[in-house]
């Protein structure tokens, strides 16, 4: 027990440590694949992967914790009546602090790289990209495609293009934000905010405003769809020209 | 520096006090209200007598008259006005206003004791979460199924604006507030605080906020989310006048109560009590102090140039008028950002105290731990853009501010190396405050996990604004923040009450709101990944399992704050006594006799080595 100082059995710890690191490693896989939505863009399927990779990441070191605090739980509780006596008076661990100082300073450069590497893909543009208009207000979202006459309350867009957001808002603060492209940015009023995604999938996709905006914010929702070349120039085609 | 009201000698009724023995909480309230009607009256018949009944202006100007008549009523002025005519309170006023044998009358009244001062924030807090939790059960219950059936949108929008801002006031004051004052003063062997009427200042000051605070329920409410984005807060009624003044309101009290607690802890230490001897509850407090008066102002000037645009034609954050929401957003986070280790810093700077005394063993890393509650607080101030990364604001600016936001997990994982490491191999006392201690640890990871996804850019224009971030914060606030508070409020009842806070009752309590904050803020994760917005009165089917799962959950957490509710209360009236130091700690707030006397101290102790010594006795006094 803890009152005997020198070795002591760590059985506990790392039984628990390691459970708890191979439960962690699979909630950490399955959990984002089962939940997140379905991805259909290049930075949509960037936010599953880092997801899970930071999931996988940490489960260790959230085990590590938890298994301290379950050994602690286990054999450094006094089970005794009355006041506990005072146990060992160590007051240090210099090899313990920076061993954890060490792991904490590697995990979080890693993880600083891999963002600033996923920001840095996230921003470098094709140089070619299809340009959508988007305006936001209170409370739906209207598409127009520069060029064309083309004005839509869907989303359309073709796949293995790049597509550049023009973002604004004629009222208040909007949030735009493609479910399934994994990007958003804000609808601000006099101000135009881009942000650009190349999709990859077709299918149809969700337009959410997640930044709130009034009495019907919650139902400030567009559909759209993800499409073929020739089937979006035929889509901008068949397109009623609006003012 | 100590001043000594010398009490000892003075007769048992003390004839001091004048006006201040006539006033109370009533009056306050009384004086508050006709002060606000005059206000209104002078507004409305005077200035602005073209504009409607009840237009910002006239809003404004009623907030004002309800804050001065509040203070005078309160007895604020008092002093300050003596003053003024060359005739300062005397020692017998001072005695009188320090509560000196007033009984319970003391806690309704401008009591400068630091103690009643204490325990007058202990009553705020725990009025502030109850209608924060009212409000959370209102919203969980609107969110049960989808469509909007329990409330509209429009009561929705604002329950949601004032429960959040409700609980922040309440966290940020939920530790710091008791026992900053309570304890805080003690521990560093002082008589009180070193302003005392400052001190009672800082805490009235406060009521006065949360009362026009709640108050913007009944004039048509805040339909417009608790950050009040510049834009949309434009658009709502008078409503946000009552907001803005009640925040500009507030961050006077917390900059008064900082620059107190700082200026107690450098001044008024007693003989011996060195820096590296301070107990580290204490350093947890100045630290938090100082990134208060750092980040408060901020609040402030945000708050007011909302109160100018709507009131005074000027265009901080209009468009139209060459303004920009993006200055408001950033003002907000240059507060909100350190805000968040203002409530986090106190509870755990107590955690760490309450780990060392129930584990029998000195705190581990005593140096490490302040260097980590510093630097956490240093770059606290410096992550401010990661709120606006999908704003569009500076894009360029993601980089560098995703880097100081991953560097807080640095810091953030010391706090749990010193916790473990203090309990390792300790003989680990499991009552109350340690349990909810182990609660906090399982939540703080997950809290901290969680926003490391949010903190990596590209992830975040994802998560951000989905009930994601709002499970996240709520593992921090609830799980971690909440934890580390009602821990400290075990572990320091029986100092303020003389009995012990009831054991199963606790426990029961403790349990049923550990499995009702997995269920609910669990559920909310899965909600947030699978793409619901945050601040919905409404969602779409893909939600509904996960949405009734969290509104069940909040059912338990609910009925765990109620058993705790009743824990204090009856514990409060007749629970088991428990002497003057029942945990055997070192700290010199348990050396004092229970009612700790006025003053504190018959003498002052001198301090020869840090309270972290056990299997000896500390204090030569």
């Amino acid at each position: 027990m803890a009152t005997s100082s020198g070795k002591r059995s760590l059985k506990t710890f790392y039984y628990s440590w390691g459970i708890l690191t191979v439960v962690g490693v699979l909630l950490a896989i399955w959990i984002p694949k089962r939940y997140m939505p379905h991805m259909m863009s290049n930075d949509g399927n960037l936010s599953v992967t880092t997801m899970i990779l930071f999931s996988v990441l940490a489960a260790p070191v959230a085990a590590g914790v938890y298994a301290a605090a379950i050994h602690v739980l286990r054999h450094d509780r006094y089970k005794g009546d009355g006041v506990p006596p005072a146990a060992e008076q160590v007051r240090e661990n210099t090899k313990l602090t920076v061993t954890w100082l060490t792991v904490s300073a590697v995990l979080t450069v890693f993880v600083l790289v891999w963002g600033l590497g996923a920001l840095a893909a996230e921003n470098s543009s094709s140089g070619n990209p299809l340009v959508v208009d988007v305006t936001g207000q209170q409370w739906v979202w209207t598409f127009a495609y520069p060029g064309t006459h083309v004005v839509s309350n869907e989303l359309i867009v073709p796949d293995h293009r790049e597509v550049e957001f023009r973002v604004t808002s004629v009222d208040v603060t909007h949030g735009f934000w493609v479910v399934n492209f994994g990007v958003q940015v804000d609808a601000n009023p006099g101000t135009i905010t881009t942000i650009h995604t190349t999709p990859d999938k077709l299918g149809t996709i969700e337009v959410r405003c997640e930044q709130f905006c009034g009495l019907n914010h919650a139902f400030m929702d567009a559909v759209g769809h993800v499409v073929t070349p020739s089937q979006f120039s035929a889509w901008l085609a068949s397109q009623p020209a609006r003012a | 520096m100590t001043t000594t009201l010398e009490h000892t000698e003075t007769s048992a009724e003390p004839r001091g006090g004048g006006l201040a023995r006539y006033q109370n909480f009533g009056t306050a309230v009384v004086a508050g209200v006709i002060f606000a009607w005059i206000g209104w009256f002078i507004a409305r018949k005077l200035f602005w007598s073209s504009s409607d009944n009840f237009s910002d202006q006239v809003a404004t100007m009623t907030a004002v008259g309800w804050m001065i008549g509040f203070w005078i009523g309160i007895g604020a002025f008092n002093a300050p006005f003596r003053w003024l005519l060359g005739n300062d309170n005397s020692r017998d006023d001072d005695l009188y206003y320090a509560g000196y044998k007033q009984g319970r009358a003391r806690y309704w009244k401008y009591t400068t004791d630091h103690k009643v001062v204490g325990v007058q924030y202990i009553i705020v807090t725990m009025s502030l979460l109850g209608v924060g939790g009212i409000l959370a059960m209102a919203i969980r219950t609107e969110l049960i199924v989808p469509g909007t059936h329990f409330v509209n949108q429009q009561v929705y929008n604002s329950f949601i604006a004032i429960h959040g801002m409700v609980m922040i006031l309440a966290l940020i004051v939920a530790v710091a507030g008791p026992w900053g004052n309570f304890v805080m003063p003690i521990m560093v062997g002082a008589r009180d605080m070193a302003f005392p009427r400052l001190n009672a200042l800082s805490l009235w000051t406060l009521v006065s906020a949360a009362v026009l605070l709640v108050t913007v329920l009944a004039v048509g409410g805040l339909p417009v989310g608790w950050v009040v984005l510049g834009t949309i807060a434009d658009q709502a009624g008078v409503g946000m006048d009552f907001f803005a003044m009640a925040i500009v309101v507030f961050t006077v009290s917390t900059t008064v109560a900082s620059i107190n607690l700082i200026t107690t802890v450098i001044t008024m230490r007693t003989k011996g009590m060195t820096l590296d001897r301070l107990p580290i509850f204490v350093w947890g407090t100045i630290i938090t102090a100082v990134l208060a008066l750092y980040a408060f102002p901020f609040f402030f000037v945000a708050e007011l140039n909302q109160l100018l645009d709507r009131t005074a034609s000027t265009s901080f954050y209009i468009a139209a008028g060459g303004g920009t929401s993006w200055l408001q957003a950033n003002l907000f986070w240059l507060m909100g950002h350190p805000e968040v280790y203002v409530i986090l810093i106190p509870a755990v700077a107590a955690l760490f105290e309450i780990s060392s005394t129930m584990a029998r063993k000195p705190l581990f890393s005593y140096r490490t731990a302040v260097g980590a509650m510093v630097a956490l607080s240093g770059l606290s101030a410096l992550v401010w853009a990661h709120h606006m990364f999908t704003s569009g604001w500076a894009p360029t600016l993601g980089g560098p501010f995703m880097v100081t936001t991953e560097l807080i997990s640095i810091p953030t994982g010391i706090f749990f190396l010193v916790l473990v490491g203090t309990l390792w191999r300790g003989n680990v006392w499991m009552k109350l405050p340690t349990i909810w201690m182990f609660g906090f640890i399982f939540n703080f990871i997950i809290g901290g996990v969680t926003g490391i996804y949010l903190s990596d850019v590209p992830l975040d224009e994802q998560l951000h604004g989905t009930m994601f971030v709002t499970a996240h914060f709520h593992y921090i606030f609830v799980g971690s923040v909440l934890f580390g508070a009602i821990a400290a409020l075990a572990y320091w009842f029986p100092k303020v009450t003389g009995r012990y806070l009831d054991e199963r009752m606790g426990r029961y309590s403790f349990w049923l709101v550990f499995i009702g904050v997995q269920i609910t803020f669990g559920a909310m994760f899965l909600s947030g990944l699978k793409g619901m917005p945050r601040r919905d009165a409404s969602y779409s089917l893909a939600f509904e399992h996960t949405n009734f799962i969290s509104t069940l959950g909040a059912y338990i957490i609910m009925s765990g704050m109620l058993v705790l509710l009743g824990a204090v209360i009856t514990s409060w009236r007749r629970g088991e006594p428990s002497g003057p130091n029942p945990w055997h700690a070192n700290t010199l707030e348990w050396q004092v006799p229970t009612p700790v006397p006025l003053e504190n101290f018959l003498e002052e102790p001198v301090i020869t080595q840090d309270p972290y010594h056990y299997g000896e006795e500390l204090v030569g006094q």
